[in-house]
C-alpha cells in the first residue's frame, strides 16, 4: 500500500455513517452531549466542504481547543453521571469521543479505528432498543460504515456512490446466511460475564409498588404492552381476567404501600383450588421489579424461572425482571385463600390517624344497620351503584382529604379511587381489607391469538377477609362501571384516546388502523419471542426441534462447522465462479446467429462465418446485403482490422430483424 | 504409479487458475479485536441483536475475503514491452492486462522482483518485491495498460522478473496478491559518454579522417527510398516537388568507412568507460550518417548504418562480458 491519506469523500461518508449511528442516542442523552458531537461534526464538515483548518501540528491552537473541549466534556460527564462506567455515561462518552475523533481523522489508521467505532455505536443502540424499526435503521448504518471502508480503499474515486452502496449491500446480503447460522448455532452463554452497570436496564413504565391517587391514570394513557399471554386451550371469561400484582396494605391517607418485605415471615399462603384449570404462558416485558403477573392464583410455581409466593399471595421472581421473561403457569379462578387463619389481620385493619372522619362516620352508621359483613359489603356496593358515582378517566383533582372528598363531593374516579375508598370503608367497619393492584382484561389479537395486556389495562381492586371464607375479591369499580370489567378498558375509552386524532373520526380508517396495529403487534410478538428471546434455553429447545439430541456446545460447534462450510462454499461459488466473458465481438456475432436460427439456419461448428453467410443469403435472399455487411464487419473486427468499430457492428446487428421471404 | 500421479497433478496445476494468496491486514486484525469486544458486550448484556450484529460483521469479514480474491481472479497479463535504454536512464515497461471478468477490478498495486530466490522458504520467496505503480481500475472485459519505471543500475540485461499484483480492495481487511512470472528483459546499453573524437580505425590520421568525412558529402544522385534508410538521407526538397520518396546517395570512398575499435580506446582505463566511449561514437557516427563497424575483442560487426545496425552495435556493447 502506497502511503496515501483518506480522501475528503471518504471522510464525508464517515460523517454520514457516524451521524446516523449516534442519532437515536440524541433522543435520550443530555442535550449538551449531542451538542458536543454536533459541534465536532460541523467543524469537520466545514473542513470537508470549505477547507477550514483542523487541529494538527500546524494548528496547535486548534489542537488546544479540541483538548479543552474533551477535558470539559469529561468533567461535565463526571458531574452529570457521577461515573464514566455505566451504560448511559459510557454511551455519552462514546458519542463525544467519536465527534472529537472525527475532527482529527488524518490517516488511514484513524479512519479505520473510527469506522470500527461506528460499528460499535450500532451495538450500543441495541442496549436501548431492539425494535424492528431500530434494526432496519441500524442495518442502514452498517451499510454506510461498510461503504466507508470501500470508499477509503478507492482513493481515486473510481466507484460512483450508487455502485459503492450496491457493493456494500451486496456483500452484506451475501453475509446474511452465515450470520443466521451463527445466530442459531453459536453456543449461547447465560448470565453476564462481569457485573452489569446499575443503569444497564433503564426504568420502564409500569406498575409501581405504591399507589397514590392519580398515579395509575398516567398508565391509562400508555399504549405500551405490559405482557402477552398465550393460552393453551380455554380462555377465562373477560370478567375473570384479573392479573394480580403488588398487594397494598399500609396507607397514610393518600398513598398506599406494600407490607415491609423484610418484616414479612416466609409464610406460604394456604390455598385450596377448585374449578377450571387454565394453562398459559406469559411473556412479560421488563419492569425492573420483582413481581410476576399471573391470572389470580397460579396453582404452582413457574418452572423455568426462580420465583416464590409471598405471604400475601404475590408471585414474585427471585431476581428483578430486567429483560423480557417467559414463564408457564396454570391457574384456577376459584379458590380459598387463608380461610382459617390470616397472619396480618392487624395490618388489614389499620387506619391512618385523624383521616377520613366523614368516611369513618358513614361506615359506623352502615355497620350498625347490617347483620353480617356480607350485608355490609353489599350496602357499600349498592351505594356506589345507585348514588351518582361515575367512572371517569379524567377525574377532578382531590386536594383535601382524598377519600372524604371523593365519596362525598366529586364522585368521579376510576379503579384506584373506588378500591381505596372501599378498603377504607371496610377497615372502618372492622372488616380486614387490602388493595390489590395489577391488570384487568386485555385484548385478543386475532392475528396470533395472543392476549395482549397493556399498561392502560392497569387496575386496582379490593380483597376482604371473611372468617372461614378467606380473602375474597371485591371489585368496587364493577359496581360503578360493569363495562370496564366485562369489556375491558379499551372499549370504554373514547376513540380519540385510542387512535391519533386524524384517524379517530372515521370508522373505516379506525378499523383499518386497528387491523394494522394487530398485525404489527403480532409481528413484534414473533420478533420478541424468536429473535430477542433467543438465549441458552430457547436455543436448546429450538435445536431439539431441529433434531439435535441433547444439544451441548460440542454438538453445536460440529453442526456450526459443517453448515458454515457448506453455506460458505455455496456463497464462494456464487461470488467467484463467473463464466469468462467471451469478447464482445464474438458475443455480438452469437446474437446474430441466434436471430438467424429462427429460420432453421444453424451455423455448424465446422462452418466458417463466410460460408455461413453464403448459405444464409441463399435462404433469405432479401437480407443478403445485411448478412454480408455484418459478416464482413465481424471478420474485420475479429482479425484486428480497425476498419470498423464494435459500435458499428452492434448497430447493424440490433437493427437486423430477419423476416421470411415475401 | 507415482509418475502417473505426478503427471496428473501437473496437468491439474496447469489447468487451474493462478494461485491467489490472501492474508489479513493489520486493520483486519484490529477488526477482529473489535468484534471480540463487541461479542463480549453482547454476551454480557444477553443482547440478542448484539449477537446478530457481531455475527453479521464476522460473516462480512468472510465475504470480504471472497471479494478480495475476486478482485484479482482470472486477470491476465497479455503483453509486456519496453524500449531498450542507456544506463542511468529509466526503463519504462509497458504492461498490458486483460480483465476477462464481467466486473471491474479496483485499486491494484503492481510490484516486481527482478531476482528470483530459489529458496524453498515461501516467506523468503514472498519478500523483496518493489512497489512500482497502482492501477486504480481494470475495466471489465477490457485491456488496461500500466507503465512501470525501472531504474537501471548496470549495463547488460535488466530482468523484470516476477510481477506481483496486490490489492486491499474492497474493505482493506485483507491483503491479496498473485504472481505473474515473466522472462522479460530490458537491454541496458552503456552510458554514452567520453571526450575522444571519432577515430579512423584504418590508421588514417585525424585530419585526414575529417577530410574523408567531407568526401562523404559528394552527392551522387537519388535512389528510391527503401525501408530502414536513415531519415536524414531523405531528399525532402525532392519530396516536396513530386511526392516521391527518394534518398540522396553520396559517393564515399571505401577507406572513409569507420571501424570503431576497442583498441582506439586504449587511452581510457576501465572497461565500462571504454564501452561508454564506444557507445558515444556509435551515436555520433549514426547521427552523421556514416557507415561504421564495431570491433570488440570478442565480436566484430561489419560496416553498416541505420537503426537496426545501430541497435546491433549497441546490443554488442551492452552484452560485452556482461554476466
Amino acid at each position: 500500500m502506497l502511503t496515501k491519506l483518506p480522501t475528503k469523500n471518504a471522510i464525508k461518508w464517515l460523517m454520514l455513517g457516524l451521524t446516523m449511528g449516534t442519532l437515536p442516542h440524541f433522543l435520550h442523552q443530555p442535550v449538551w452531549v449531542s451538542f458536543v458531537f454536533i459541534f465536532a461534526l460541523a467543524w469537520r464538515a466545514m473542513n470537508a466542504w470549505y477547507s477550514w483548518p483542523l487541529p494538527s501540528k500546524q494548528h496547535l491552537f486548534l489542537r488546544f481547543i479540541q483538548l479543552a473541549i474533551a477535558a470539559i466534556a469529561l468533567i461535565a460527564l463526571l458531574f452529570s453521571y457521577g461515573t464514566t462506567i455505566g451504560r448511559d455515561a459510557g454511551v455519552a462518552m462514546l458519542c463525544m469521543m467519536l465527534g472529537l475523533k472525527l475532527v482529527e481523522v488524518h490517516n488511514f489508521r484513524d479512519f479505520y479505528v473510527t469506522t470500527f467505532l461506528g460499528y460499535f455505536v450500532v451495538i450500543t443502540n441495541f442496549f436501548y432498543s431492539q425494535s424492528i424499526p431500530m434494526v432496519i435503521w441500524m442495518f442502514a448504518v452498517v451499510s454506510i460504515m461498510t461503504s466507508c471502508l470501500i470508499k477509503v480503499n478507492d482513493p481515486s474515486d473510481q466507484i460512483p456512490p450508487r455502485k459503492m452502496l450496491k457493493l456494500a449491500n451486496r456483500m452484506l446480503l451475501q453475509s446474511i446466511p452465515v450470520m443466521l447460522l451463527l445466530f442459531v448455532l453459536f453456543p449461547r452463554i447465560s448470565g453476564s460475564l462481569w457485573g452489569l452497570p446499575q443503569d444497564a436496564h433503564s426504568a420502564t413504565t409500569g406498575m409501581s409498588n405504591s399507589m397514590t391517587l392519580g398515579k395509575i391514570s398516567n398508565l391509562i394513557q400508555s399504549d405500551e404492552i405490559a405482557f402477552r399471554v398465550k393460552f393453551d386451550g380455554e380462555l377465562p371469561p373477560p370478567a375473570e381476567r384479573y392479573w394480580r400484582g403488588p398487594v397494598l396494605w399500609q396507607t397514610d391517607g393518600t398513598t398506599w404501600k406494600e407490607l415491609n418485605r423484610n418484616e414479612q415471615t416466609a409464610i406460604t399462603p394456604n390455598l385450596n383450588f377448585k374449578g377450571v384449570e387454565y394453562h398459559y404462558e406469559v411473556t412479560l416485558e421488563p419492569h425492573n421489579e420483582h413481581w410476576l403477573f399471573a391470572l389470580d392464583y397460579p396453582n404452582q410455581l413457574p418452572k423455568k424461572l426462580g420465583a416464590h409466593f409471598s405471604s400475601d399471595g404475590q408471585l414474585r421472581s427471585n431476581d428483578a425482571i430486567k429483560q423480557r421473561q417467559q414463564y408457564q403457569l396454570s391457574s384456577q379462578t376459584q379458590f380459598q385463600f387463608n380461610a382459617l387463619d390470616e397472619p396480618y389481620l392487624d395490618e388489614a385493619l389499620s387506619l391512618p390517624n385523624n383521616h377520613h372522619p366523614k368516611t369513618q362516620a358513614l361506615a359506623k352508621k352502615w355497620i350498625k344497620q347490617s347483620n353480617t359483613p356480607r350485608q355490609y359489603i353489599n350496602t357499600v356496593l349498592q351505594h356506589f351503584n345507585q348514588e351518582n358515582f361515575y367512572y371517569s378517566l379524567t377525574p377532578p383533582p382531590l386536594p383535601g382529604d382524598a377519600i372524604d372528598d371523593f365519596l362525598f363531593q366529586t364522585r368521579r374516579g376510576f379503579c384506584e379511587h373506588y378500591a381505596a375508598s372501599f378498603t377504607i370503608l371496610m377497615r372502618a367497619a372492622d372488616i380486614p381489607a387490602r388493595v390489590v393492584t395489577g391488570y384487568q382484561g386485555g385484548e385478543i389479537n386475532p392475528v396470533n391469538d395472543f392476549l395482549v395486556v397493556r399498561q392502560r389495562d392497569a387496575h386496582a381492586w379490593t380483597e376482604v377477609w371473611l372468617k372461614d371464607e378467606g380473602w375474597i375479591r371485591v371489585d368496587p369499580t364493577a359496581a360503578v362501571s360493569q363495562e370496564r370489567i366485562e369489556q375491558g378498558i379499551t372499549d370504554i375509552m373514547p376513540t380519540n384516546m385510542r387512535a391519533p386524532f386524524f384517524i379517530a373520526p372515521s370508522r373505516q380508517l379506525f378499523d383499518l388502523w386497528l387491523t394494522v396495529n394487530n398485525n404489527w403487534n403480532a409481528v413484534n410478538n414473533a420478533w420478541n419471542l424468536w429473535v430477542l428471546a433467543y438465549g441458552p434455553e430457547l436455543q436448546k429447545d429450538f435445536l431439539k426441534r431441529l433434531g439435535m439430541q441433547n444439544p451441548d456446545w460440542q454438538k453445536m460447534a460440529t453442526w456450526l462447522a459443517i453448515s458454515i462450510a457448506t453455506v460458505f462454499s455455496l456463497i464462494a461459488i456464487s461470488v467467484l465462479y463467473q463464466r469468462k466473458h467471451p469478447d464482445p465481438v464474438t458475443h455480438l456475432y452469437q446474437t446474430f446467429c441466434q436471430k438467424l436460427s429462427k429460420y432453421d439456419l444453424q451455423r455448424q461448428t465446422s462452418e466458417g462465418p463466410l460460408n455461413f453467410a453464403v448459405r444464409a443469403s441463399k435462404a433469405l435472399p432479401h437480407h443478403e446485403k445485411d448478412i454480408n455487411t455484418i459478416t464482413q464487419r465481424y471478420i474485420d473486427l475479429h482479425y484486428g482490422k480497425q476498419t470498423t468499430s464494435i459500435n458499428d457492428l452492434k448497430t447493424v446487428i440490433n437493427a437486423f430483424k430477419p423476416k421470411k421471404a415475401p | 504409479m507415482i509418475q502417473t500421479l505426478r503427471h496428473y497433478y501437473q496437468r491439474f496445476e496447469q489447468r487451474r487458475n493462478r494461485r491467489i494468496y490472501i492474508v489479513p491486514t493489520r486493520f483486519g486484525a484490529v477488526f477482529v479485536a473489535f468484534l471480540l469486544l463487541m461479542l463480549l458486550g453482547a454476551i454480557n448484556y444477553s443482547n440478542s441483536l448484539g449477537h446478530l450484529l457481531v455475527f453479521l460483521l464476522v460473516s462480512l469479514g468472510n465475504t470480504a475475503m471472497l471479494y478480495s480474491n475476486r478482485n484479482l481472479a482470472k486477470l491476465e497479463l497479455k503483453h509486456v514491452h519496453a524500449e531498450n535504454v542507456f544506463l542511468d536512464q529509466q526503463a519504462t515497461v509497458q504492461l498490458v492486462f486483460f480483465n476477462p471478468n464481467n466486473y471491474h477490478c479496483h485499486q491494484i498495486d503492481i510490484a516486481n522482483k527482478p531476482e528470483q530466490s530459489a529458496s524453498r522458504n515461501f516467506f523468503k520467496r514472498m519478500a523483496g518485491y518493489i512497489p512500482r505503480q497502482s492501477a486504480s481500475l481494470l475495466e471489465s472485459t477490457k485491456t488496461t495498460t500500466a507503465h512501470i519505471n525501472i531504474n537501471t543500475t548496470r549495463r547488460g540485461k535488466e530482468t523484470l522478473g516476477s510481477i506481483r499484483l496486490s490489492s486491499e480492495f474492497p474493505l482493506g481487511l485483507f491483503f491479496s496478491w498473485t504472481y505473474f512470472p515473466t522472462t522479460f528483459e530490458v537491454l541496458v546499453y552503456p552510458k554514452p559518454e567520453g571526450r575522444l573524437p571519432l577515430p579512423n580505425s584504418n590508421g588514417i590520421s585525424h585530419k585526414q579522417s575529417l577530410k574523408q568525412q567531407k568526401g562523404l558529402d559528394d552527392f551522387a544522385g537519388f535512389s528510391s527510398y527503401r525501408a530502414g534508410e536513415p531519415i536524414h538521407s531523405i531528399a525532402w526538397k525532392a519530396l516536396a516537388r513530386d511526392d516521391v520518396l527518394r534518398t540522396k546517395q553520396f559517393s564515399s570512398p571505401l577507406d572513409g568507412r569507420l571501424i570503431l575499435s576497442w583498441q582506439d580506446t586504449n587511452s581510457i582505463s576501465g572497461t565500462e568507460a571504454r564501452l561508454s566511449q564506444l557507445c558515444q561514437w556509435i551515436l555520433e557516427a549514426e547521427k552523421s550518417g556514416l557507415s561504421y563497424g564495431l570491433s570488440l575483442p570478442n565480436t566484430n560487426i561489419n560496416f553498416g548504418y541505420g537503426e537496426s545496425h545501430q541497435r546491433q552495435c549497441l546490443t554488442a556493447l551492452a552484452l560485452y562480458h556482461a554476466d
